[in-house]
């Protein structure tokens, strides 16, 4: 019996037979919800996940008829108040009552699905923070005259720095309107023009600015971030840890790190009993107006 | 640093009293009688007695008390004629003799008889030799290459047909200690990791210690792979070149007073192809180059003591405009300076120190939309190592040595005309080891070692045990066995589809070195004349691996330390050697079984929050793996070679589920996610490819000898995966497969002269 044991060991090691095996799928509750400070409570998304070789719609996959709530929490996580929410459409749940969402507070998304489930999550909205320096009404593009944008800092309840993304939303999309770069990928290389309404960047760390004596800090918006002339708002975007987690994952599934082609892990998302996201950031708006250059112009 | 040097010399002198004064020695160095190049691990024996031994990497053996008389000398290599000599010696005699061989073209049969000893170093344990001749008529891609050839070894694996990265026993590329002429290369890689920098043409000995490697090597977790580039022919004035579809190179080689020179120039010639690509598809780059230049100076000062200076210098060199008003330029490389004085202190002292200088660059930039971004990445080291070997007697060969050195690690980024990041890292690393081979009988010998490492950057001190056994029942049988400790202060930040980004990072406070021990045991046996078969198996762990956090989008203000992840893993294996190397049909059949896995913190989680991180194989884990290596002479003017790998597919994450964040308030697109469970828990369909060459010699209009050489890579153009992609915007997804090389089509032309 010894020897047989031995035996099996041995060919289980010689055939390679590994006792790291594939999992099966499971499906999962999603939430999707963001808080921005001193805006209305949001609208809330409620789904399951679809299998990778089913069809995925989430009209298909919203998930009706469950009690969700948002609540205003305490610093001791005690509920302080508490928002019901109320099904529009299919999935898709808006708050009964009109509420402002403050920064520098806590969160909870509470959800309890038709079958009795629980979904939740919390978030801490960032510090609200403003632009203090006066901006240009227009700039021209590609000149060295570049937006410079001054802000206040931004706090986190873990006293973390400030995890912005800056975006420049155009105001009145028109594909005439795409600047040289971005025509380029709308035009000729098929890429589709609502990808760059909202143009970001990634996630840039408060560490990357100096700070003056006030603490303020001050962007420089690359021309890169100008996907078209004409209207468009800059916003600088200080964003909650779930939201951080979820996008920093969601960018090395998509590729780009140095992790091996084909080695995915998860999203981190920062949901029991489900996955989503349940985030929220603190955000600052300024209009600008971008001129084509005289060369383009001409063009 | 003034102990370290007292350290070394105490330990070297220390047993000098005990050598005998009535018994003859005989020392010397063994060179092609042809070229003049020193022979590394060329065996020498006295015939009535059991004394024998081996060159060093200098070429220079010693034989030590041997009893006054008249003895028969014999030194034997492979491809070269035996050398006999009758010698007399007197009682305390120190004979120095020079040995030259001279080469035997096509009588190996003969040669045979005395390859069982012949290869006694390259079949120590963990140790594998890849001959130049044989680098050069291996079918690969475009372009002879070392990292190629290495690969068909069993237990050195590559990530992918686009990349010449060694991955061994488990290890990644960073965990090879890599030198050139005793010097540290850290990114030995051209074409973006397709080939490595080392020029065929100028290479004369490449011995790769998989594992278990001796206390004469640190710095890495895994595995050391030692280059040596020729000398120079001695004697006359030789070149040699070729013409190839991706790259042509040219070497001469001459001798001077008392030397030798060596020049090998390579450089790409793509530039023909990228036109007429450009004619006919947009995003193809405006221009592509890479080049090499290795070179050799040797001057004999006297009989004991020899001077050279060793250089490389390669660059790569892209511009991209990838899209209109963007474009990205790619320069980088990697520059080696080593002098080397070899001195003979006495006929058993024999000594070696190396002054070194290192760089390795890269300087990427891209510019989009007027918004440039720009790396500046730098790496100096630079080293003075010394090495001595003592032999007191003919029971031990006494090794100890010192490795000092200065490291300097430089990245700066830009973005926008501002600076984004920027350190600078400057450390002091120091080694010293002491190293004992004892041979306590005819049938054991044990080997002992132990290595002191430092590292200024953390202030850390390692000791490293090293340890390894013989025993021979037979003449034919050589059971082995080997232990270490090995530690790491380096990782590299890399990508296996691309390397020219490849940025170096050091440990720190907070940051300690990578550690783990290597177990070994293995048999190497002698069938029957003419054939080996050897196996080894392998254990080793690998504990505190850093590396940056993948996770991490920006490291900005956070504090060194947080910016890594810190993991573990193992690895074990079998590997399978048989050898053929008589007759007409010559070669060898390598099988690997392997399993290797890894471990971070927050990484393979099950999908819900607060789950275990668990182990999982990295995608380069295979788990058979087979190389068939053939080479056939069909006659003095035409030769085939055949090259057939089979392997498991490598580890993939297969997806299982789906969903899509509709909302995100920063994105105007919708952000899919891919749900999975165990990272990379599926396979991807098994590997192989068959890649068959013929050359004909013949003569060049009576300048030199020419040699045709035409390849088929991928013979019947298997469609092997690298890796598969997942389309979400189709409903339901779909996978891609993103396929290795086609069949591909090789000719080049050589002319030596």
């Amino acid at each position: 019996m010894k020897y047989l044991s031995i035996y099996v060991c041995l060919l289980l090691l010689l055939s390679g037979c590994e006792l790291y095996e594939q999992d099966e799928y499971q499906e999962y509750y999603v939430v999707e919800s963001y808080l921005i400070a001193n805006d209305e409570l949001p609208n809330v998304r409620l789904s399951t996940t679809s299998e990778i070789t089913k069809e995925y719609s989430f009209k298909k996959n919203a998930v009706s008829d469950a009690d969700v709530e948002i609540r205003l929490l305490n610093a001791d996580s005690t509920v302080a108040e508490t928002f019901p929410y109320s099904e529009t459409n299919n999935g898709i749940y808006v708050s009964r009552v009109s509420a402002t969402v403050q920064s520098k507070h806590l969160y909870q998304l509470h959800v309890v699905t038709p079958s009795g489930d629980t979904v939740t999550s919390t978030t801490y909205v960032p510090g609200d923070f403003s632009t203090v320096n006066d901006l240009q009404n227009r700039y021209t593009y590609q000149s060295e005259e570049q937006i410079e944008v001054t802000t206040t800092p931004s706090s986190y309840i873990t006293g973390r720095q400030a995890f912005y993304i800056f975006s420049v939303n155009v105001v009145n999309p028109d594909s005439d309107n795409l600047t040289p770069f971005y025509r380029d990928l709308v035009i000729n290389q098929e890429n589709d023009i609502g990808n760059y309404f909202k143009n970001s960047s990634g996630i840039i760390n408060e560490g990357n600015y100096e700070q003056n004596e006030n603490g303020n800090i001050t962007l420089t918006v690359p021309w890169l971030a100008i996907a078209f002339y004409e209207l468009n708002d800059v916003i600088a975007s200080a964003i909650d840890n779930n939201m951080y987690d979820f996008l920093r994952s969601q960018d090395v599934q998509t590729g780009g790190t140095s992790l091996s082609p084909g080695e995915i892990q998860n999203i981190r998302y920062n949901v029991k009993g489900g996955i989503g996201v349940f985030g929220s950031m603190a955000t600052d708006t300024n209009r600008i107006y971008i001129e084509r250059p005289q060369t383009i112009t001409n063009q | 640093m003034k102990y370290l040097a007292a350290l070394v010399l105490a330990i070297s002198l220390l047993p000098l009293s005990a050598s005998s004064q009535q018994s003859a020695s005989i020392n010397g160095y063994i060179s092609n009688a042809e070229s003049g190049e020193t022979l590394i691990s060329a065996n020498v024996d006295i015939l009535d007695s059991r004394k024998g031994t081996s060159s060093n990497t200098s070429g220079y053996f010693a034989l030590t008390n041997i009893e006054p008389g008249t003895h028969t000398i014999v030194a034997t290599y492979i491809g070269f004629e035996r050398f006999k000599q009758e010698i007399t010696l007197e009682p305390g005699e120190k004979r120095r003799l020079d040995i030259e061989l001279k080469p035997e073209g096509y009588q190996l049969d003969e040669v045979v008889v005395e390859s069982q000893r012949e290869k006694e170093d390259q079949r120590n344990i963990g140790m594998a030799q890849v001959k130049t001749e044989m680098i050069k008529k291996i079918p690969t891609a475009f372009q002879a290459d070392v990292f190629r050839s290495l690969q068909l070894l069993p237990g050195v694996k590559a990530a992918s047909d686009f990349s010449s990265g060694l991955y061994i026993r488990g290890g990644s590329p960073d965990q090879t200690l890599i030198l050139l002429d005793r010097t540290t290369v850290y990114n030995p890689s051209h074409f973006f990791g397709f080939f490595s920098t080392f020029n065929p043409d100028a290479v004369k000995d490449v011995r790769l210690y998989k594992g278990g490697y001796p206390a004469k090597y640190g710095g890495r977790l895994g595995s050391v792979l030692t280059i040596y580039n020729k000398d120079g022919n001695r004697n006359e004035f030789a070149g040699s070149a070729t013409i190839g579809m991706l790259a042509s190179r040219v070497s001469i080689e001459g001798p001077i007073k008392n030397g030798s020179y060596m020049l090998a120039f390579r450089r790409s010639t793509l530039e023909p192809i990228l036109a007429i690509l450009q004619e006919s598809n947009e995003n193809i780059p405006e221009s592509f180059y890479f080049w090499d230049l290795n070179g050799k100076i040797n001057y004999d000062a006297n009989q004991n003591n020899k001077l050279s200076l060793a250089f490389y210098s390669g660059v790569d060199d892209l511009k991209f405009p990838f899209a209109e008003d963007a474009s990205v330029n790619l320069n980088y490389g990697n520059q080696t300076l080593s002098a080397n004085w070899t001195h003979i202190f006495s006929e058993n002292i024999f000594s070696n120190f190396t002054l070194t200088g290192s760089r390795y660059f890269n300087f990427p930039s891209f510019d989009i939309a007027s918004t440039p971004f720009e790396r500046n990445n730098n790496i100096y080291d630079f080293s003075l190592k010394g090495d001595i070997e003592y032999l007191p007697n003919n029971k031990h060969e006494i090794s100890s040595g010192f490795w000092i050195g200065n490291l300097t690690l430089k990245l700066r980024d830009e973005f926008d005309g501002q600076e984004t990041f920027s350190s600078r890292i400057q450390s002091q690393y120091g080694s010293l080891y002491l190293q004992d081979k004892w041979s306590i009988s005819d049938k054991w010998s044990i080997t002992p070692g132990l290595r002191l490492a430092t590292f200024s950057e953390g202030n850390y001190v390692r000791l490293e045990p090293r340890l390894s056994m013989e025993y021979r029942p037979s003449n034919r049988v050589r059971l082995q066995a080997a232990y270490g400790r090995y530690n790491q202060f380096l990782t590299l930040v890399s990508n296996e589809a691309f390397t020219g980004f490849d940025v170096w990072l050091t440990t720190d406070e907070g940051v300690p070195p990578a550690y783990g021990n290597q177990y070994v045991i293995g048999a190497k046996t002698i069938p029957w004349e003419g054939y080996g078969f050897d196996v080894e198996l392998y254990y080793r762990s690998m504990k505190n691996l850093f590396e940056p956090d993948p996770f991490l989008p920006d490291r900005a203000g956070l504090p060194y330390a947080e910016t890594f992840r810190f993991g573990k893993g193992y690895a074990y294996g079998a590997e399978l050697f048989f050898e053929r190397q008589i007759g007409d049909l010559t070669g060898f059949i390598g099988y690997n079984f392997s399993v290797t896995r890894r471990k971070f913190p927050d990484f393979n989680e099950p999908v819900l929050v607060n789950g275990p991180a668990r182990f999982y194989p990295p995608k380069y884990d295979r788990i058979h793996d087979l190389n068939v290596v053939l080479e056939y002479d069909i006659s003095r003017r035409w030769s085939s070679t055949l090259v057939f790998n089979y392997a498991t597919g490598q580890a993939f994450t297969q997806p299982l589920g789906r969903t899509t964040a509709f909302d995100f308030p920063t994105s105007s697109s919708n952000l899919d996610q891919l749900l999975v469970g165990r990272v990379n828990a599926s396979r991807l369909p098994p590997y192989h490819r068959l890649d068959i060459g013929v050359s004909r010699k013949g003569t060049f209009f009576g300048i030199g000898e020419a040699e045709w050489q035409f390849q088929l890579i991928n013979a019947y153009s298997r469609r092997n995966i690298w890796f598969y992609n997942y389309d979400l915007d189709k409903n339901p997804a779909q996978r891609e497969d993103i396929q290795l090389l086609p069949l591909l089509p090789t000719i080049s032309y050589t002319l030596d002269f």
